[in-house]
């Protein structure tokens, strides 16, 4: 039984509404304005920043179910309901939605074309991924879930760049193919149901679906879902959008856009439907591990600097789903610390890649080169990323990494086995990238490029910052996250 | 009599542009007058919302359902007539007529709603389809506007004598012409293939007016020959009127099953041919015709679910279309030079031209494709929730796969509006504060009826209790 524990003060709601005054300042301040609009989009990421992390550090770890829920009847003739409420699998990813819409901001602020239009769409898609995080009805999940996408076609096609026009197009179709299968299986369920309500507790707590169902929704709702997580062979339209998205926006979509996949997967398809979990997990492991290597190996032939972080994308994020595929407490506890560790590593990694363009204006690891010399800053943030990316242990990915191969092995040897030594491939990938562009002979063509100023670091000593905390505490998140997969799995039948 | 006052009004108002057309020309006059007397009529129709009776021997039913949907044709009619203040695509001398058709047209739409008989329903249906015709007819300098005219009227006369032969049918099954004695005679009488076909006969004037596969051969072309305004207004009045009336007639087949599978068949080929021909078109308001065509398929898909979801879900669906096809057409003759047609590429820079209007059609277009928070997300999840009580999963799936085929061609024309840069002759477009004003309150509407939709849905079940299963 999922228990709701009502909110004192309602922080969550709170988090939305800092967003949306941000949204509706930005919208009616004039378009020469770009300063005061950059002032007003960080100032509500600030809000919405420290906001989440009261929540991290408020969120009582010994309960489980629901916390801090809002409920509000909204469409009382279909059952909908205003309902907020987040648990151990949740709060970690609004604290990263948080650190990285501050960063992101931060990150953009050099910008100069459509400054207004640019953050107005930034924040309303900042705004759906919150929510998606905090909402337990599955209307409005379903609607935040599409606010989050939509921004993502005219931020990539006006402000992108590598063949913005295919990328966008692919992404969007792509994304928007998945919620076409999202939707039938959330309405499936809610009919099936007779309850007459879209509440995900309610459904959750009394519906009896039965087997069939339960994996007839599932498979919708994993590959709906699927799609946005990157899982392999729905994944292609990642690597492109990353590349061609501009970089406040690759570090949100890669970062906390992708999660929200994830996490879709984990909170309808999990929840509503066990059974059909268990059936699939197999399949999810299966296409999780070849994910991971397709990944890794796709990294190894890239020559663009992006490309080869958004295929350690698709490889980091294939870890995620075989977590969630192995039916266990490590495995949630790890594909959870993993989301949180990923997002907050490929944000970096984004962020000091976008620095690295805007300055030389080339991603071609080939062009590059020695920059350590030339942006000993710039590259040092580049290199903790990396560094991440291969999970060195101290850093926050190499916990959660840890928790799924040992969950891994032991439901799945052979998955574990393949996924751990594709694991030395991405390593060397990602090795390759720091030895050619980062270190080797430099190009004297960049010599005169100056370096990240202290303000343009700020984002990315947060980011790092992150990495290292819970690199160095990972138990903050582990016992946030272990009270609710030790209540979910024990659930189960 | 009182419960027949917008209908009363409605017809002096069209004997006032009668006289109008006697006088000498003036366009500003005109549509001022059409302006001040479309909006007493909306006021009067909403004020008379509550009314119920029933006239003329029984023919004429006012219900909540007629009295709900009359505001909404009326809302849509001075909607367009909003969109009259440059009537370029008709001759100015012609005016006053064009005037006096729009609000003959409206009144039939009223009268059909209303409609409980099959004779006076006929009868209703020809007098809105006159109208039309004539007005397709009015484009100014345009050659291919004889041509698309001639199609509409040719197509449509087939339709309904088609609809004629299968009211015979009908009014041979059950010996009357009532709805009310059909409704006791039909349901158990379904499986007959008489009653069968002649049913299906009897609708196909209203596949006709909803632009249905396979009566939508004249669309794209009526829509592209027309006057803008008459587009519009085909778009989004005579939409409406079509839903309402399929809703009370489909409703006395009392949940067939054949009926069911019948329309199925056609909702799918509507929606996937209309999507798939959108996608190629290159003139705006043809690739706006296939969308009816695609959207006449998922409003199909609520009304024949034959529940009572299904009814208020095509309801609001009729609703939501209105609103965002006006928001769309409202683009078109704002875009246009002269009345001229416009091209996709024609709107490059649009968000610079008129930031206002770029917003309004980016959410309409996504609206269309269903995406929220719009209204044509909740109008779809009403639709899609009926059709899944009714246990059609797959219908919903393919319909799901459909809208993101329609998605792609929405993106073409927002991918214009906000990326392309426009061409250095593209003429700035100006728009007056009172349509400003208008576009900001679309845009309101389309918002909140996708993230607090309550009081329409509401409204939708209201209409929907006084006919029903």
């Amino acid at each position: 039984m999922l228990e709701l524990h009502a909110a004192q003060f309602p922080f969550l709601s709170l988090i939305l509404i800092a967003c949306v005054i941000g949204l509706i300042l930005v919208l009616l301040l004039p378009e020469d304005q770009k300063s005061v609009i950059k002032w007003v989009s960080a100032a509500s990421g600030f809000v919405t920043l420290l906001l989440s992390i009261y929540v991290f550090a408020a969120y009582d770890k010994t309960l489980s179910g629901f916390q801090f829920v809002e409920q509000i009847d909204w469409i009382p003739a279909l059952g909908i309901t205003y309902l907020n409420g987040v648990d151990g699998f949740s709060v970690p990813l609004l604290l990263l939605t948080g650190l990285v819409y501050f960063t992101g901001v931060l990150t953009m602020w050099e910008l100069e074309t459509r400054v207004k239009e640019f953050f107005a769409l930034f924040i309303m898609l900042v705004t759906g991924v919150f929510g998606m995080f905090m909402a337990l009805d599955l209307f409005f999940i379903f609607i935040w879930y599409d606010v989050s996408l939509f921004p993502m076609y005219l931020l990539i096609i006006v402000w992108g760049s590598t063949r913005r026009e295919y990328a966008a197009m692919k992404l969007m179709l792509y994304l928007l193919f998945g919620s076409a299968l999202i939707l039938p299986g959330l309405i499936y369920l809610v009919a099936e149901s007779g309850l007459g309500t879209f509440s995900l507790p309610m459904l959750a707590n009394m519906a009896e679906f039965t087997p069939f169902q339960q994996k007839l929704a599932f498979l919708l709702f994993f590959i709906g879902f699927g799609i946005l997580a990157g899982v392999w062979p729905f994944h292609t339209w990642s690597p492109v959008g990353h590349v061609a998205a501009p970089t406040a926006v690759s570090m949100l979509h890669a970062g906390v856009l992708m999660k929200i996949g994830a996490f879709g997967i984990l909170r309808v398809g999990i929840f509503l439907c066990p059974e059909g979990w268990q059936f699939w997990a197999p399949l999810m492991g299966f296409l999780a591990t070849i994910g991971i290597i397709y990944g890794a190996l796709a990294g190894l032939r890239q020559t663009d600097l992006k490309y080869v972080i958004g295929y350690s994308s698709v490889s980091h994020m294939g870890i995620v789903v075989l977590g969630l595929a192995t039916v266990s407490v490590d495995g949630m506890n790890g594909a959870v610390f993993q989301m949180f560790a990923h997002g907050v590593m490929t944000a970096l990694f984004f962020s000091s890649v976008g620095y690295i363009y805007d300055r030389t204006h080339t991603k071609a690891i080939a062009d590059l080169g020695g920059l350590a010399r030339q942006m000993p800053v710039a590259s040092g943030y580049f290199v903790v990323a990396a560094l991440t990316g291969i999970g060195v242990p101290c850093l926050a990915s190499f916990w959660a990494e840890l928790m799924v191969f040992i969950a891994a092995f032991k439901v799945y040897p052979v998955y574990g086995v393949v996924a751990v030594s594709a694991l030395v491939v991405s390593a060397l990938f990602i090795l390759r990238v720091v030895q050619h562009a980062i270190f080797g002979p430099a190009n004297e063509k960049f010599a005169d490029l100056p370096d990240v100023s202290f303000g343009l670091g700020i984002p990315r000593m947060i980011l790092v910052a992150a990495i290292v905390i819970f690199g160095l505490m990972p138990f903050l998140m582990y016992d946030t996250i272990q009270t609710s997969a030790m209540f979910l799995i024990s659930g189960l039948p | 009599m009182i419960v027949f006052v917008p209908e009363l009004y409605t017809l002096i108002a069209a004997g006032v542009f009668f006289a109008l057309s006697l006088a000498s020309d003036n366009a500003r006059r005109d549509f001022r007058l059409a302006f001040i007397l479309s909006a007493v009529g909306l006021v009067l129709c909403v004020v008379w919302v509550g009314s119920r009776g029933i006239l003329f021997a029984g023919t004429y039913q006012v219900d909540a359902f007629s009295q709900v949907f009359k505001c909404l044709l009326y809302m849509g009619f001075f909607l367009v007539v909003c969109l009259c203040e440059r009537l370029d695509g008709v001759e100015a001398r012609r005016h006053s007529e064009f005037y006096l058709l729009i609000t003959l047209c409206t009144l039939a739409l009223m009268l059909l709603v209303s409609c409980v008989h099959l004779l006076p329903l006929y009868i209703a249906l020809e007098l809105s389809s006159y109208s039309l015709y004539i007005l397709v007819y009015l484009r100014k300098g345009y050659e291919k506007g004889i041509e698309s005219a001639i199609k509409y009227f040719i197509i449509g006369a087939t339709a309904s004598a088609v609809m004629l032969f299968g009211f015979a049918l009908l009014y041979g099954t059950g010996q009357s012409g009532y709805l009310i004695d059909l409704m006791q005679e039909l349901p158990t009488r379904m499986n007959e293939p008489v009653v069968l076909i002649g049913f299906i006969l009897s609708l196909s004037g209203f596949f006709f007016k909803l632009a249905l596969f396979p009566f939508h051969f004249w669309a794209p072309d009526a829509y592209e020959g027309a006057p803008h305004q008459v587009a519009a207004y085909m778009a989004t009045v005579s939409k409406a009127a079509a839903i309402a009336v399929l809703l009370r007639l489909i409703s006395l087949s009392g949940g067939s099953e054949q009926l069911a599978w019948f329309l199925i068949v056609l909702s799918i080929a509507s929606m996937t041919i209309g999507n798939l021909a959108a996608v190629v078109q290159k003139d705006l308001k043809r690739l706006l015709a296939f969308s009816s065509v695609a959207h006449a398929g998922y409003v199909m898909i609520g009304i024949l679910s034959m529940n009572a979801l299904g009814i208020s879900s095509a309801v609001f669906y009729a609703l939501s279309l209105m609103i965002m096809k006006f928001v769309c057409f409202m683009v078109v003759v704002k875009a246009s030079n002269n009345g001229g047609n416009i091209s996709i590429s024609d709107l490059a820079g649009l968000h610079q031209r008129a930031p206002m209007l770029a917003l309004a059609l980016m959410l309409a277009l996504f609206g269309l494709a269903g995406i929220p928070p719009t209204i044509g997300f909740t109008a779809k999840l009403l639709v899609f929730t009926a059709a899944m009580k009714t246990g059609l999963l797959w219908l919903v799936l393919v319909a799901m796969v459909n809208v993101v085929i329609s998605l792609y061609y929405y993106l073409l024309v927002i991918k214009a509006a906000y990326f392309t840069k426009a061409s250095g002759d593209a003429a700035p477009i100006n728009v007056s504060a009172s349509l400003q004003v208008l576009a900001v309150g679309l845009i309101l509407v389309m918002i909140l009826g996708g993230i607090y939709p309550h009081h329409l849905i509401e409204l939708a079940q209201t209409a929907a209790s006084s006919i029903g299963y």
